[in-house]
């Protein structure tokens, strides 16, 4: 290879590197040069080759892939050339100036559920009337209640966050040790005793591991009509959850409470929905209170120190708010944490002013929004407990 | 296209693994520029077989650390062997020296367990192919522990020093995308995407591992099982489960598929209660469609 034709691979796929940086692929100047070294391995004449070697060292993901063949194309190839790289340099290099490289995660996926619960915010407009009129809050709730209008794709980014939680809660190391049969370390004081059966010798020795703390989460849902929009969310979350191995209760209510954890666990998620379809009660308002003592007193034994409550709901109550003070008052005695999610307080202009809301304050550890995929993410660091 | 690609997807062949450009232009160049080798995918695309066949082609030694969540140091790469250092303290008792030149020996090479990690990089005669499989199922810690090691091919044992790679491994990791690797790891590797093969792909693939399969039998069974992948099925069927399929239904004598014969053996390729009924719900009708569609 001439020393001219290797400079003009060394700068053209520098600007190729930055072309991509822009475009949101994250490349690093130890991609760039095994880049180059790559290049000089290959056949250049072979344009596919080209492609698929570049490809593989400069992308790390097959999301990259469409950008990164689009790029490609427009970057690498100039008809008549036989497929040698010869970019187009003027323009690159002059919008190259700007290295900003924006964090993959960063980027929604322009389409779809996900990008439209990333992006989604109460209308700021006619908030207030909202807020007024709980039973009526989503003229479009009917269409929307439709549970199953959710493709796969945008269930997997739900259930990605949901699976990144549980394995934070059911991974962490607690500061006690069990016996293992084998482990990293030796237990000294099980092997010394079992030696005093061999005379002495140690012959067999045993290990410990350390424990791994357990959290329980226990989600109770409003499902009632003001709530439409976000209990899909939640219900999907919770979906989510029950099926990554973790001790996860869901419970639902609008007037009467009701476990569906069996409705959640191991089925494909169209079954849960159907079956969660019987169990769902739309109708009337909210009876708050009374479904959070029907939780305290059907099932006492889900609840200790190390457990989590999650109460999601917007607050909005029709049943006396001394009933739902008593009850929150149990459930705080009884739980590790109290968090309370509220859809609600997603919106910039919101205060909690609701009855209920006012009632159940004083109560709850954590008062935190949830109603879009971000929210969702930042619930992490509420359930370290 | 450059001899050397050529000649790996020749070698690759022999070994019964139908594979394409994208694959031996990785393989190629993780080796040329001794980089691992990130494949992703579906689960049952073959991920894991191109870790074997590539060993099987370059006739070194096959390495396997199979990743699982709470999967440590000591299981990946080395221990000390503690009943051996025991007995051997037992019986130097009586024996002249020093404490520590006892304490010297059972610390040694002897007394090490190695553990695929350390084993890889300890070859002696040429470069192993280390295949790191399903590295999402381990957790963020190991995976900070293997960019450490991957990086340099260098293990620091505190009692013995350090230990470099007498020949590097050639590395492949496997991932499902159970959970989002590093972007550390990821950036370190070469990356290759496996997709479910082309009908075309899965023929070629059926009729070699399957020889004793007939034509018409294994395009219909590859048109059910690509018609299958179309459903959105709880667990869709890999290529394995084509395999195990063509494999009962040559067992079974069958030359032809119809809807009895589907019915009787389609739990080859599907796993899962749902799917099954799934399958009969959509499928099973449609089966002349599916199979008059080529």
């Amino acid at each position: 290879m001439s020393g001219a034709a290797a400079k003009s691979i060394l700068a053209d796929t520098v600007l190729f590197c930055r072309a991509l940086r822009e475009s949101g692929i994250a490349v690093t100047p130890a991609e760039a040069v095994a880049a180059v070294r790559a290049l000089r391995l290959i056949d250049l004449d072979d344009r596919q080759e080209t492609f698929l070697s570049l490809r593989s060292v400069l992308t790390s993901g097959v999301e990259d892939f469409p950008i990164f063949a689009e790029l490609f194309e427009e970057f690498w190839s100039r008809p008549g050339q036989g497929g040698r790289p010869s970019a187009k340099t003027e323009r690159e290099s002059r919008s190259g100036i700007n290295l900003r490289v924006p964090p993959r995660s960063q980027e929604p996926a322009p389409r779809g559920l996900a990008f439209f619960l990333e992006n989604w915010a109460p209308p700021t407009s006619g908030d207030s009337e909202q807020i007024n009129t709980p039973a009526a809050s989503n003229i479009e709730s009917t269409a929307e209640k439709d549970f199953d209008r959710f493709g796969s794709d945008e269930l997997e980014e739900i259930a990605r966050v949901a699976r990144r939680l549980v394995k934070k809660l059911a991974s962490r190391p607690s500061r006690r040790w069990k016996p293992v049969r084998r482990g990293s370390r030796v237990n000294l004081r099980r092997s010394l005793r079992a030696s005093l059966r061999t005379g002495g010798e140690l012959v067999e020795l045993s290990f410990k591991k350390r424990k791994h703390k357990k959290t329980r989460l226990v989600v109770i849902c409003d499902v009632s009509g003001s709530m439409d929009l976000y209990s899909r969310l939640l219900i999907q979350f919770a979906y989510a959850l029950q099926n990554s191995a973790a001790q996860v209760e869901t419970f639902v209510f609008s007037t009467s409470l009701k476990r569906i954890s069996g409705h959640l666990k191991n089925k494909a998620y169209e079954r849960a929905l159907e079956s969660l379809g019987e169990t769902r009660g739309w109708s009337g308002g909210t009876l708050i209170g009374p479904s959070l003592a029907a939780f305290n007193s059907g099932w006492p034994a889900l609840v200790d120190k190390r457990t989590i409550v999650i109460i999601s709901s917007d607050g909005w109550d029709t049943g006396e708010t001394e009933e739902l003070a008593a009850a929150l008052a149990i459930l705080k005695r009884r739980a590790g944490r109290l968090i309370w999610l509220n859809p609600l307080l997603g919106s910039p202009g919101y205060q909690p002013l609701t009855r209920g809301m006012q009632t159940a304050l004083p109560f709850i550890d954590v008062f935190a929004p949830v109603h879009n995929l971000q929210s969702l993410r930042s619930l992490e660091r509420h359930l370290l407990l | 296209m450059r001899e050397e690609v050529r000649q790996i997807q020749e070698l690759i062949e022999q070994q019964a693994y139908v594979t394409d450009a994208a694959v031996a232009t990785s393989l190629y160049l993780a080796m040329a520029l001794g980089k691992p080798l990130l494949i992703e995918g579906p689960a049952g695309v073959g991920k894991t077989e191109i870790a074997k066949v590539l060993a099987g082609a370059l006739g070194t030694q096959l390495i396997r650390l199979q990743c699982y969540e709470g999967l440590d140091a000591t299981t990946a790469l080395y221990e000390w062997n503690y009943p051996k250092q025991l007995l051997h303290i037992r019986l130097q008792e009586a024996t002249q020296g020093s404490a520590a030149e006892k304490e010297a020996s059972i610390f040694s090479e002897p007394y090490l367990l190695k553990r695929p990690l350390l084993k890889a990089i300890t070859d002696p005669e040429r470069s192993p192919v280390l295949l790191i499989d399903e590295v999402d199922r381990s957790d963020e810690e190991f995976e900070a522990f293997l960019l450490e090691v991957l990086s340099d091919f260098q293990v620091t044992i505190p009692e013995i020093g350090s230990i470099a790679a007498t020949h590097r491994p050639h590395v492949v990791l496997t991932s499902n995308r159970s959970r989002e690797l590093s972007d550390a790891l990821r950036r370190r590797c070469l990356y290759l995407w496996i997709e479910y093969p082309s009908f075309e792909k899965e023929l070629q693939i059926v009729r070699r591992k399957v020889p004793a399969i007939g034509e018409a039998l294994s395009s219909e069974l590859t048109q059910v099982i690509q018609a299958a992948r179309s459903l959105s099925l709880s667990k869709v069927p890999g290529v394995a489960e084509t395999l195990d399929w063509a494999a009962s239904l040559v067992a079974l004598n069958a030359t032809h598929l119809d809807a009895a014969v589907v019915t009787e053996t389609m739990g080859c390729f599907l796993k899962d209660e749902e799917d099954l009924r799934k399958f009969e719900r959509e499928a099973g009708s449609r089966l002349d469609e599916i199979l008059s569609h080529r």
